[in-house]
């Protein structure tokens, strides 16, 4: 034992996992020695039996020796355990193995990041590893052709329940077991990040809360199947996987339509494909509605939010006509507004998305909006005060919206593919390509609204 | 050779802390009106007043002394103050007497702190700002607009054809176990003022991530701007509920009023004007610097928050004794 005292100096500042790991390899591999070195002096009898296991650990004690070495080089390159801050290299790759033990990390936040953790920081220790369990295995077989000839010589009672008592801590000391348990998918899952993370509020980067939508959920689909009875036509024009933008029709004073159109692709389409609407920028002016709205996925209609969501090969849905489609009076209903600078055209031929147009028949009669109060709304912050049959009549109950019928037409999607991303500065193609998709909902609007026998049957 | 400025800031008595140990680096040199504690062996301190008529000069003399090729300027106030005239004297004279200082000698390399807060909270943001976007912040509020003008005076400085390296790095809002600023006070009141009926999405950017960043602008050339972010965004509500806090939800037009009666009494850690990040979003996209400089946050929002509301609640029990930095 004395006799490693200067090894262990040495490893003193090393970190501690390496260190408690070589001191386990040298108590395991000496006390595996002191055994041989017993064991022959113990019985003559098996002579030529015991000389196996003797030489057997006398060769593997070079490996074990070695792995050693390996471990008192290591650390001063990579240290696993402590963070080091003043070499970022080590900072960003090691970040997984930081582990439980470091100062820095909350010990219930978990490094090991399941996407991207392993692969560089296990592969300097693997050989390490493999070096142990190769050593453990080789231990293993030895105990037990050591062990199993022991009832047949009980005189030799000291050596034989000495290898009994030896085995346990022999096997359990190469590896720390919290490590075993840190590594384990399990504990990713319930303690690691992933765990934290499914257990807590959080939203995602656009401000979608699915625990808060989950919660809203019933209300939606109640809107959905009982209040508005939505009947979607040609929902399988909307590719099951893939960016793609729904273009549609805007209205209703109140803009219900974002929502019922999320919750129609939620329930209908096949893949049942999760969709992110635009919202006009008044939205996230007005307190509650704003973030509202947020979490159960408007996002704010730029181009830059487009993208990104694109960018995701998520499935986007943009109402072009904007606060013009809104503010429609009844008298215009069903009457496209114009169309914007065709941000939206740009944005598909810049992202490479299909456009499906769409057509929304129903919700304009939801809200008839009779007037707009546009001077005293500035003084609010809103577009304007609308004025329907019963809004300011009844108070804040007349803006429930009325149960008309709806149905959503999706419509053969326009492809854009034979324009490159460079076709998004030619002005005058985006103005006809926008052109044509506005004619394509209008004319499935002018269909619908002439195959509709009744507002509020459908 | 390296030189730091607002050398006893938190990024900067850090910075110096990680360059010591950092065998690579031979000599640095911390340049602030008090020697950061951090500096051991290797840093040589000098004393300079960057709001002294005289700091040009003394820096250029000191520059030229030393052959210094990099400056990293981090004289910035964390928090907005009262005394704005120091600030504007502090940041934005005073980063023109350092950029000043780096024409007259061969300093080819400047690294700036600046902050994502800069963009400015507006209804009309995209969720992810990118570097191209405008810094809208109010400028009647000195410590964004001292900020803006520092800013543009460093980018100025840095136009290509020159042959300088210009790498500014606009971090989200610090926390972490031991930063202290507006932020991290904020979000230690009992009650948190909020405003009623809006939940912005915010970005926490843990110190640790911050100190790496740095580093990484000072150990690679990456001319330019770059956001520097955590993964992941946090609701305010959210973020003032992980952090053990009540809400306080105040409609605005009264809490502008109050919030501007408690900044007078000193109350308050920020002016009124602040309320625009309690309303609108305003969160910066990190993915340049993630390709350009390779920077990896190792928090989330989410975890840097938590750390931080870690070592506040040890604070609070009378277990971590040691003062903010």
């Amino acid at each position: 034992m004395k006799k490693d005292k200067p090894k262990r100096a040495r490893a003193v500042s090393k970190p501690a996992r390496p260190k408690t790991r070589a001191a386990a390899l040298d108590s395991s591999q000496r006390s595996a020695s002191t055994r041989a070195s017993q064991k022959p002096a113990g019985r003559k009898r098996r002579k030529p039996d015991s000389s196996v296991p003797q030489n057997d650990l006398e060769r593997h004690a070079v490996p074990a020796e070695h792995a050693v070495a390996q471990e008192d080089a290591g650390p001063s390159s990579e240290s696993p355990v402590s963070l080091r801050l003043e070499d970022d290299e080590t900072l960003v790759e090691e970040a997984p193995e930081l582990g439980l033990g470091s100062r820095m990390v909350p010990p219930h936040i978990g490094w090991s990041d399941p996407l991207e953790s392993m692969p560089p920081a296990a592969r300097p220790r693997g050989d390490v590893a493999e070096q142990i369990r190769a050593l453990e295995a080789r231990l293993d077989g030895l105990i037990r052709t050591g062990a199993l000839p022991k009832p047949a010589d009980a005189p030799d009672g000291p050596p034989a329940s000495e290898a009994l008592r030896l085995v346990p801590p022999e096997r359990e000391l190469p590896t720390a077991p919290a490590d075993d348990l840190a590594a384990s998918p399990y504990f990713v899952k319930r303690w690691g990040r992933q765990g934290l993370r499914s257990r807590s509020e959080e939203v995602d980067d656009f401000g979608l809360d699915p625990v808060y939508e989950s919660r809203f959920r019933p209300i939606a689909e109640f809107l959905y199947r009982h209040y508005f009875r939505i009947k979607t036509q040609g929902i399988s024009q909307i590719p099951a996987t893939g960016r793609c933008i729904i273009v549609a029709n805007h209205s209703g004073t109140l803009p219900l339509d974002g929502l019922m159109l999320r919750t129609a692709l939620r329930l209908e389409h096949p893949a049942s494909r999760e969709l992110r609407w635009l919202a006009e920028d008044f939205l996230f002016y007005l307190p509650f509605a704003g973030v509202f709205m947020n979490r159960v996925g408007a996002v704010r209609a730029c181009q830059e939010n487009a993208e990104r969501l694109l960018g995701k090969d998520g499935l986007l849905a943009a109402f072009p006509e904007g606060v013009q489609g809104i503010r429609k009076l009844f008298s215009e209903r069903y009457q496209l507004q114009r169309f914007g600078r065709g941000g939206y055209i740009r944005l598909a031929l810049r992202m490479q998305a299909p456009i499906v147009p769409c057509a929304i028949i129903g919700a304009e009669e939801t809200n008839p909006l009779l007037y707009r109060l546009e001077s005293v709304a500035s003084l609010v912050g809103l577009p304007y005060i609308p004025v329907t049959p019963t809004f300011p009549l009844l108070g804040p109950l007349g803006l429930v919206p009325a149960p008309s019928r709806w149905t959503i037409r999706f419509g053969e999607p326009v492809s854009l593919d034979g324009y490159g991303p460079q076709a998004a500065e030619d002005h005058v193609l985006v103005g006809r390509l926008s052109e044509r998709v506005r004619g394509a909902i209008q004319a499935m609007l002018d269909n619908g609204v002439r195959d509709r026998k009744s507002v509020w049957f459908g | 050779m390296v030189a730091v400025t607002g050398a006893t800031s938190f990024i900067g008595t850090n910075l110096i802390g990680v360059l010591e140990e950092d065998p690579g680096v031979h000599k640095l040199l911390a340049l602030d009106t008090q020697p950061p504690p951090t500096a051991i062996a290797k840093t040589r301190v000098y004393e300079l007043n960057l709001t002294s008529a005289a700091a040009e000069e003394r820096l250029a003399e000191v520059f030229a002394a030393e052959a210094v090729d990099t400056v990293v300027h981090l004289a910035f106030l964390p928090s907005p103050t009262h005394a704005s005239g120091y600030s504007h004297e502090l940041e934005s004279v005073g980063t023109m007497h350092v950029l000043n200082a780096c024409r007259r000698t061969r300093v080819k390399k400047l690294v700036m702190w600046s902050q994502t807060l800069l963009y400015g909270a507006h209804p009309t943001n995209p969720n992810f700002l990118s570097e191209k976007h405008p810094l809208r912040a109010r400028r009647t509020e000195p410590f964004l607009a001292d900020k803006i003008e520092a800013e543009n005076e460093a980018l100025r400085f840095g136009k290509p054809g020159q042959g300088r390296t210009v790498t500014i790095l606009r971090t989200a809002p610090i926390v972490g176990p031991t930063v202290d600023n507006f932020v991290t006070r904020f979000l230690s009141h009992r009650l948190v003022p909020t405003v009623l009926g809006f939940d912005p999405l915010w970005q926490f950017l843990h110190e640790a991530d911050a100190i790496a960043a740095f580093r990484l602008a000072i150990m690679r050339d990456a001319p330019g701007v770059f956001n520097v972010t955590p993964e992941g965004v946090l609701p305010l509500g959210t973020a003032i509920r992980l952090a053990g806090r009540q809400a306080l939800p105040l409609p605005r037009p009264f809490a502008g009023s109050l919030a501007g009666a408690l900044w007078v009494a000193q109350v308050a850690e920020a002016p009124p004007s602040f309320f625009d990040y309690l309303q609108y979003v305003c969160v910066a996209d990190g993915s340049l610097a993630q390709k350009v400089l390779g920077f990896r946050p190792l928090y989330t929002s989410r975890e840097a928050l938590i750390d931080f509301a870690n070592a506040q609640h040890l604070r609070e029990v009378k277990l971590l004794s040691e003062t903010p930095a």
